[in-house]
C-alpha cells in the first residue's frame, strides 16, 4: 500500500469522504498491497496526486477488510485493481470501450493517462453528465474479460 | 618680437605646409601673439614651424609657476587641515584646488599642442611612428629614446611600451620612408619631448596634490570611487560644481579612451566606461554585471558630487551610505533565482480561452470562409428547380448559380471586406488634392456624398454573382422572369 495515499479499511471512512469531497472528483481505488498490478496502479496515482489536487482527491480502499465488502458487493468488483470515480457523490461511469462502465479496471500505462482519465472525467461532471467517453487510445486501455466473472 | 622677426627670413625657403598647425595654433596660448599674426597667414606658418617656445607658452606663464610653487608647498606641509566651519568658497586651499583643475586641462591642451609639434618634425625621420604609438607622453618618450638612430635593434624601448608594440614598431622602422633629421631639428625635437614630459610630471604633481585633498574637498565622492577616482573625474569635468551639474550618463563617459591600434581585438575593449572602470568596486564585479555595476557607481557618485558641491555633509557619510547600497544591490545581483515549485495542474476548463481578434485574424479567417459561389449554391429561387452536376435532381445541387442566364457556372469575384476596406483608404488618399494645386484644378471630390456618380460598369454582371447581397428586395435588379400570357 502506498504510504504517501490514504487508506481506508472502515465503511464509515468510505462513507464519509465520498459525502465530504465536494465539487471534486473522487478516485477510490479498490485493491490489495500485494498484487504487482495494484502497486503499478498506486504508484502512478501517489505520482500525479499533487497535479490533480485541484480537482481530484485520490484514497485506496483495502479490498480484503471486512466492512468494505459492501462497496466490493455494490460495485460488483472481482479483478485487482478496479477505480471508481464519484463527484459530490454521484457515481461517474466512463465508457473505454469495455465492458464495464461503471470503475476503471487495471493499471494505467502513464501518468499522463490517469491524468487524462481524470480531467475528462471532471470537465463531463461539470456539465452534468454522468457517462463520460474515455480520451486514451484502445492500446493503452487495460484489456479484461467478464467472462470469467459470469463462469 | 626680434625673435619672431629672425624666424620669419630663416624659414622663407621652408616649403611645407602647416595647415593644421595654423588652426591648433590659433587656439593655443598666445593671445598677445595674435594681434600681430591676424590674417597674415605666412608668419603663421613661420612662427610655430620653428620655434618651441611660440608653440607652448604655458611654461612660461605666471599663473603656471604661481601654481606649482604652491602646489610643491602644499605637499611638503603635508595635509593642513584647516577648521571646517569655513564655507568652502573662502577657503584659500579650496581655491588652490579650482585652480588646480583648470591648470591640469590646460596642460593637457598644451600636451597636445606639443605633441602636435614633435610630430610634425619628427615625420621626417619616422612618419609611421605616429599611428603606432598614440598616447602623447609615450611618443615623446619614444621619440627621445630613438632620437636620430636607424637601426632601432641599438635602442631598448622596454618598460615604455608593451611588447607587442615594440615588435610593431621595430619592424615598422626596418621598412621605414624616413631619412635622419638635421641635428638642429633633431635638438628643437628633443627639447619639445623634454617639456612635454616635464609637463606630464607637473601634471601628475597637481593631480596627486588634488587626490590628497580629495577626502577634505570632497569626502562623499571619494567615499563611493576613492580619492585618485575622484580626483580625475573632477580634474576631467573642470571643478566640483561642474562636475555635479553633469548628468550620470556624461560622468560614466568621463575618461573614455577611444583610440585602438590597428590590428588589436576590439574584443577585450568594455564601451562606455571612463574613469570608472578604475575603482574598486568595478574591479570587484563578476564581468557578466560590470556594465550595470558602472552605471549604478556613475549615478550615485554624481549623487554624491552634488552633496559635495554644496557641502551637504561634511563628514562623508552620505557617501558611505552610498558606498554599502551599491555594494547591497550587486549582491543582489548575484543571488541564484528562487527554486521552481511544482505546481499542480489548473482545474480542466477553468480559465477561459483567450480569443484573438484583430485584422490578422479576420484574413486568416477568410481563408476558411464561406465563398459567394457556395452562399449562391445554397441558396435556391422559388418555384424554379435548381440545376444539378448530374443532372436531374442526382449530383450537387447549384442553387442560385448559373441563374443569371449565360449557362455559365462561374461567379465574379466580389471584394472581401478587408480589401473592401483597403481600397476604400486608397480611393481617399487618392482624391485628396496635395499641397500645391495649380488653380485650373476643380476642388470637388468625386464621392457619393456630393453626387457625382460614376456607374460602374460591372454592376450588371455583379448583380446576381454577389452571393451577399440580397436580389430579393435589389433595387437594380429586374424582374428574373416575365412570363408571356
Amino acid at each position: 500500500m502506498s504510504y504517501l495515499l490514504k487508506t481506508l479499511t472502515n465503511k464509515d471512512d468510505v462513507d464519509c469522504i465520498i459525502r465530504d469531497t465536494i465539487d471534486k472528483l473522487l478516485v477510490l481505488r479498490f485493491g490489495r498491497s500485494s498484487d504487482s498490478v495494484c502497486l503499478q496502479l498506486d504508484d502512478i496515482l501517489a505520482k500525479s496526486e499533487q497535479d490533480v489536487s485541484k480537482f481530484a482527491t485520490i484514497a485506496l480502499v483495502d479490498v480484503d477488510s471486512e466492512e468494505i465488502q459492501v462497496y466490493v458487493n455494490y460495485f460488483d468488483i472481482t479483478l485487482i485493481p478496479s477505480t471508481v470515480f464519484f463527484f459530490n457523490a454521484h457515481h461517474m461511469k466512463m465508457d473505454s470501450g469495455s465492458a464495464d462502465h461503471t470503475k476503471w479496471v487495471g493499471a494505467f500505462h502513464r501518468k499522463q493517462d490517469f491524468i487524462d482519465v481524470v480531467e475528462e472525467i471532471f470537465r463531463g461532471a461539470m456539465k452534468g453528465k454522468l457517462i463520460v467517453n474515455c480520451p486514451l487510445p484502445p492500446e493503452r486501455i487495460p484489456k479484461f474479460q467478464l467472462l470469467y466473472k459470469d463462469v | 618680437m626680434a625673435n619672431l622677426e629672425d624666424s620669419f627670413l630663416a624659414d622663407l625657403e621652408d616649403l611645407s605646409d602647416n595647415d593644421d598647425q595654423n588652426l591648433d595654433e590659433a587656439g593655443g596660448d598666445e593671445e598677445h601673439m595674435e594681434d600681430d599674426v591676424n590674417g597674415d597667414l605666412a608668419d603663421m606658418e613661420a612662427l610655430n614651424y620653428d620655434d618651441l617656445d611660440s608653440v607652448s607658452k604655458l611654461q612660461k606663464t605666471q599663473r603656471y609657476t604661481d601654481i606649482m610653487k604652491k602646489v610643491e608647498d602644499a605637499l611638503e606641509n603635508g595635509s593642513n587641515m584647516s577648521n571646517q566651519g569655513i564655507v568652502l568658497e573662502d577657503d584659500p586651499e579650496y581655491q588652490l584646488i579650482v585652480d588646480c583643475n583648470t591648470l591640469s586641462v590646460d596642460i593637457e591642451n598644451e600636451i597636445v599642442i606639443i605633441h602636435n609639434f614633435i610630430r610634425d618634425k619628427y615625420r621626417l625621420k619616422f612618419p609611421e611612428l605616429e599611428s603606432l604609438v598614440h598616447h602623447p607622453i609615450d611618443y615623446a618618450r619614444v621619440v627621445k629614446k630613438i632620437g636620430n638612430e636607424v637601426d632601432l635593434t641599438l635602442v631598448d624601448l622596454e618598460g615604455l611600451l608593451p611588447s607587442a608594440v615594440i615588435m610593431v614598431v621595430s619592424v615598422t622602422a626596418s621598412t621605414t620612408s624616413g631619412k635622419p633629421l638635421p641635428p638642429d631639428v633633431l635638438q628643437k625635437t628633443i627639447e619639445a619631448c623634454d617639456r612635454a614630459l616635464t609637463l606630464d610630471a607637473s601634471k601628475k604633481k597637481v593631480l596627486d596634490f588634488v587626490e590628497s585633498r580629495m577626502g577634505y574637498i570632497a569626502p562623499n565622492l571619494s567615499a563611493i570611487v576613492g580619492s585618485a577616482v575622484a580626483a580625475k573625474l573632477m580634474g576631467t569635468a573642470g571643478g566640483l560644481t561642474s562636475l555635479a551639474k553633469m548628468p550620470a550618463c556624461n560622468v560614466q563617459i568621463l575618461g573614455t579612451k577611444k583610440k585602438n591600434l590597428a590590428g588589436f581585438s576590439t574584443a577585450t575593449s568594455q564601451f562606455r566606461v571612463g574613469y570608472i572602470e578604475q575603482t574598486e568596486v568595478f574591479q570587484t564585479t563578476p564581468p557578466a554585471l560590470k556594465m550595470r555595476a558602472c552605471r549604478l557607481v556613475a549615478a550615485k557618485s554624481t549623487l554624491a558630487a552634488r552633496v559635495d558641491s554644496i557641502r551637504g555633509d561634511p563628514s562623508g557619510n552620505q557617501g558611505r551610505a552610498y558606498r554599502e547600497e551599491i555594494r547591497k544591490k550587486i549582491e543582489k545581483w548575484q543571488e541564484p533565482p528562487p527554486a521552481k515549485q511544482p505546481k499542480p495542474l489548473p482545474v480542466p476548463d477553468s480559465e477561459p480561452k483567450k480569443k484573438r481578434g484583430g485584422r490578422r485574424l479576420r484574413k486568416m479567417k477568410e481563408r476558411y470562409a464561406i465563398t459567394d459561389m457556395r452562399k449562391l449554391a445554397n441558396r435556391m429561387q422559388f418555384g424554379v428547380p435548381e440545376e444539378s452536376s448530374l443532372g436531374d435532381g442526382l449530383g450537387e445541387g447549384y442553387g442560385m448559380l448559373g441563374q443569371a442566364g449565360n449557362g455559365k457556372l462561374r461567379v465574379s469575384v466580389g471584394q472581401s471586406k478587408l480589401a473592401a476596406k483597403v481600397a476604400k483608404k486608397f480611393k481617399d488618399k487618392q482624391y485628396s488634392s496635395g499641397g500645391a494645386t495649380s488653380g485650373l484644378t476643380s476642388s470637388l471630390a468625386f464621392t457619393p456624398v456630393q453626387g457625382i456618380d460614376l456607374i460602374d460598369p460591372q454592376a450588371d454582371a455583379n448583380r446576381l454573382g454577389s452571393g451577399t447581397q440580397s436580389t430579393y428586395f435589389s433595387e437594380t435588379g429586374t424582374f428574373s422572369k416575365i412570363k408571356r400570357t
